[in-house]
């Protein structure tokens, strides 16, 4: 079966950096995919050449093993609001209305019974809506297109938890109902973690880890207790942990590669050490190498700070493009 | 895989999501809530319960299939075969010891309890509760 | 491929802001023309203006916005640089087609009531539109599509290259008319351009902008091919 998505050796420069660099990755559905990376790491891009939005400078993009671009039949089983998507000076129900002449599966009453959910006033202009409400709207969009291949892109910035909530419902009983490829970037990865049955990482334009979540639930294990204890756990171990170490006073912590097996774990037990598998969103930032101050929380750091310099360096992008 | 609590009340973040899944509906039927014969939720069912991928909840259906607990009708569902819990209660006595005594004990040695008060704190303890009788 | 529905829907999309194509050209038209009347009536001679030049830069502001700040949503709701710009396009088709049938009611309403009493010249351009009525339809036609076309283009090449584009698409047109200007001083040309001009009727000079409007749909469409959002 051809993949629904299917990207090979995709490259994508703007003066002075590279977005994409040599992305290779095949998504099959019905699946619900996570692109995880932080901004700027280039999701957005990314999704924007899935959808034929912005041109590769290299490589191509497959979507149901047609490229997209240009291609009314491949694009219209297939729907990308973006986080900084902009609006004609629409009002809510013309967004609506303008996107169910467009999708051939659009579900009318699925979108107005979001759009209730979500206190999406139909007569606010689209410019006027808050940052959350804008991302409401782009998920009633997304989800009532029905479309064969579903990208978000951050699609609850501004959310509260319960709208986050009421969009992780929504979208677990949509795809329950009509099964498609969902392809959803965020940071909020542990939020997003259960729904998702696969996560593609993105750093620096490079894809840093493709993996079934399930398999990257214990990819990586926290040993900690007392300094000399956990040295004479570690000290069989052919992989010598690095700098993923943290100490105070005589109790060190230590993230190790992989589970620990049943003898290791017994051990383990025995010298009185604390075992721990990793959240998924620890497992990412190991997996991208960046151990560093930001290892402790990272979070934090998406929601605000980066946010305008994302969207800045994203328009400078467009202008130089 | 770290062993956790059977019952646990929040999915944790560390073992995979179905394997968890999987206990939990093991748990139901070791202790009857789910009865032999009985229907069990659907992959979109439990999906939409626990917040969780259907795919996965599939998969930990999938691990009580494979080890006989469940079996599939087509068209209808999946169900509990008959035995079911007996089977599950077996498998958890075998494994009492090393699941549970062997860390009680591990923790008793650390605190300096010796083996004869501890069975004296295991004995009362089951007299508060009522429970077995050692 | 690019469909009918495809096309007709792309006019739809456009035209749900009603204000930018419909209310806020007409009214201004309209209030234009008032102006107009109030010195016409203050003033004993017939007065020739050029107040329906409004609803023109309104065409050209409309193709501009149409390419520009309506393209992105068009693209992330499924369509094609192609279908959307046909659409665009088509609609270009269907309001100039239908305003100059209002302007061709008016004009021949205005040359009816003798310049709305007072001897105003609003809807009649002499040269221009003074023919038979459905010359007057045509040329209107032609003009205004010419207008919004090329509206279109400039929207597409604000959208790719930003102001710098701009700056460098007008300089590159002004250049063009400077070079032709120059070529007819050298090659001594007026007078013949002047002869060319006095014998093209304005049948003559609707075809001309036909094909100029043409080829502004060809370049806008070239423009368009690449275009990201």
């Amino acid at each position: 079966m051809t993949a629904a998505i299917s990207v090979s050796g995709l490259t994508r420069h703007y003066r002075g950096h590279r977005a994409l660099d040599d992305v290779t990755i095949d998504i099959d559905g019905p699946s619900i995919t996570g692109l995880l990376g932080r901004n700027g790491a280039g999701k957005t891009t990314l999704l924007r050449m899935i959808a034929a939005q912005e041109l590769p400078s290299r490589g191509r993009v497959l979507v149901f093993g047609a490229n997209p671009l240009e291609n009314d039949a491949i694009l219209r089983r297939l729907v990308l609001i973006r986080e900084d998507q902009t609006f004609p000076d629409f009002k809510v129900r013309h967004a609506l209305k303008a996107a169910s002449w467009f999708y051939p599966n659009w579900d009318g009453d699925v979108a107005a019974t979001m759009a209730g959910e979500f206190d999406l006033p139909p007569d606010r202009a689209v410019k006027k809506l808050s940052r959350g409400m804008r991302s409401a709207l782009s998920i009633v969009i997304g989800l009532a297109a029905r479309a064969e291949i579903t990208l978000f892109d951050e699609p609850y910035a501004g959310l509260d938890a319960v709208a986050r909530q009421l969009f992780y419902d929504r979208l677990l009983a949509e795809y329950a109902e009509h099964p498609r490829t969902i392809l959803l970037s965020t940071h909020l990865v542990d939020e997003a973690a259960a729904l998702l049955e696969r996560v593609v990482m993105v750093d620096r334009g490079r894809v840093v880890l493709d993996a079934p979540t399930d398999e990257l639930r214990g990819a990586y294990t926290e040993v900690s207790g007392p300094v000399a204890a956990v040295a004479q756990l570690l000290a069989d171990r052919p992989d010598r942990p690095g700098q993923d170490r943290r100490r105070v006073a005589a109790h060190e912590s230590v993230v190790i590669a992989g589970p620990l097996g049943g003898a290791e774990l017994q051990r383990a037990r025995d010298l009185h050490l604390r075992v721990e598998p990793l959240s998924l969103q620890q497992v990412l930032i190991h997996a991208a190498g960046r151990s560093d101050d930001e290892s402790s929380d990272s979070g934090r750091s998406d929601s605000g700070r980066s946010e305008g310099e994302h969207s800045q360096s994203e328009r400078s992008e467009r202008a130089s493009a | 895989m770290v062993p956790t609590a059977w019952g646990v009340a929040v999915l944790d973040g560390g073992t995979p999501l179905f394997t968890q899944i999987a206990e939990r509906l093991a748990d139901e039927i070791a202790d009857g809530s789910l009865a032999e014969g009985e229907r069990v939720p659907s992959s979109n069912e439990m999906a939409a319960f626990y917040r969780i991928n259907p795919a996965t909840a599939a998969k930990g259906l999938n691990v009580l299939i494979d080890d006989g607990l469940l079996e599939k009708r087509r068209g209808i569902g999946m169900f509990v075969v008959a035995g079911a819990r007996e089977r599950l209660l077996a498998d958890r006595r075998r494994d009492f010891a090393e699941r549970f005594v062997q860390p009680l004990v591990a923790e008793a040695q650390r605190l300096g309890i010796d083996a004869e008060s501890l069975v004296e704190l295991v004995r009362e303890t089951s007299g508060v509760q009522g429970g077995v009788s050692l | 491929m690019t469909n009918w529905s495809t096309i007709v829907n792309v006019g739809r999309y456009h035209l749900t802001q009603r204000p930018v194509y419909l209310t806020v050209p007409w009214a201004l038209t309209v209030f234009s023309l008032l102006i107009n009347l109030i010195v016409s009536t203050a003033v004993p001679t017939s007065i020739h203006t050029a107040g329906l030049a409004t609803l023109y830069v309104w065409m050209f502001v409309g193709g501009l916005m149409a390419t520009h700040r309506s393209l992105p949503f068009g693209l992330a709701l499924g369509l094609s640089r192609r279908s959307y710009y046909l659409g665009t396009a088509g609609l270009a088709v269907a309001l100039s087609a239908a305003d100059a049938v209002a302007l061709t009611a008016l004009y021949a309403l205005e040359g009816a009531t003798g310049g709305w009493g007072v001897d105003l010249h609003f809807f009649r351009i002499s040269y221009l539109l003074d023919g038979p009525w459905y010359l007057t339809w045509l040329t209107s036609f032609v003009g205004l599509g010419l207008l919004f076309v090329y509206g279109m283009w400039f929207g597409i090449v604000y959208r790719r290259w930003n102001v710098t584009g701009l700056a460098v698409f007008i300089a590159g047109q002004a250049t063009l008319l400077l070079a032709g200007v120059l070529a007819a001083s050298w090659a001594d040309a007026w007078e013949a351009i002047g002869d060319f001009l006095t014998d093209l009727s304005a049948a003559g000079l609707t075809g001309v902008l036909a094909v100029a409007a043409a080829a502004l749909f060809v370049g806008g469409f070239t423009t368009m091919r690449r275009a990201t959002v």
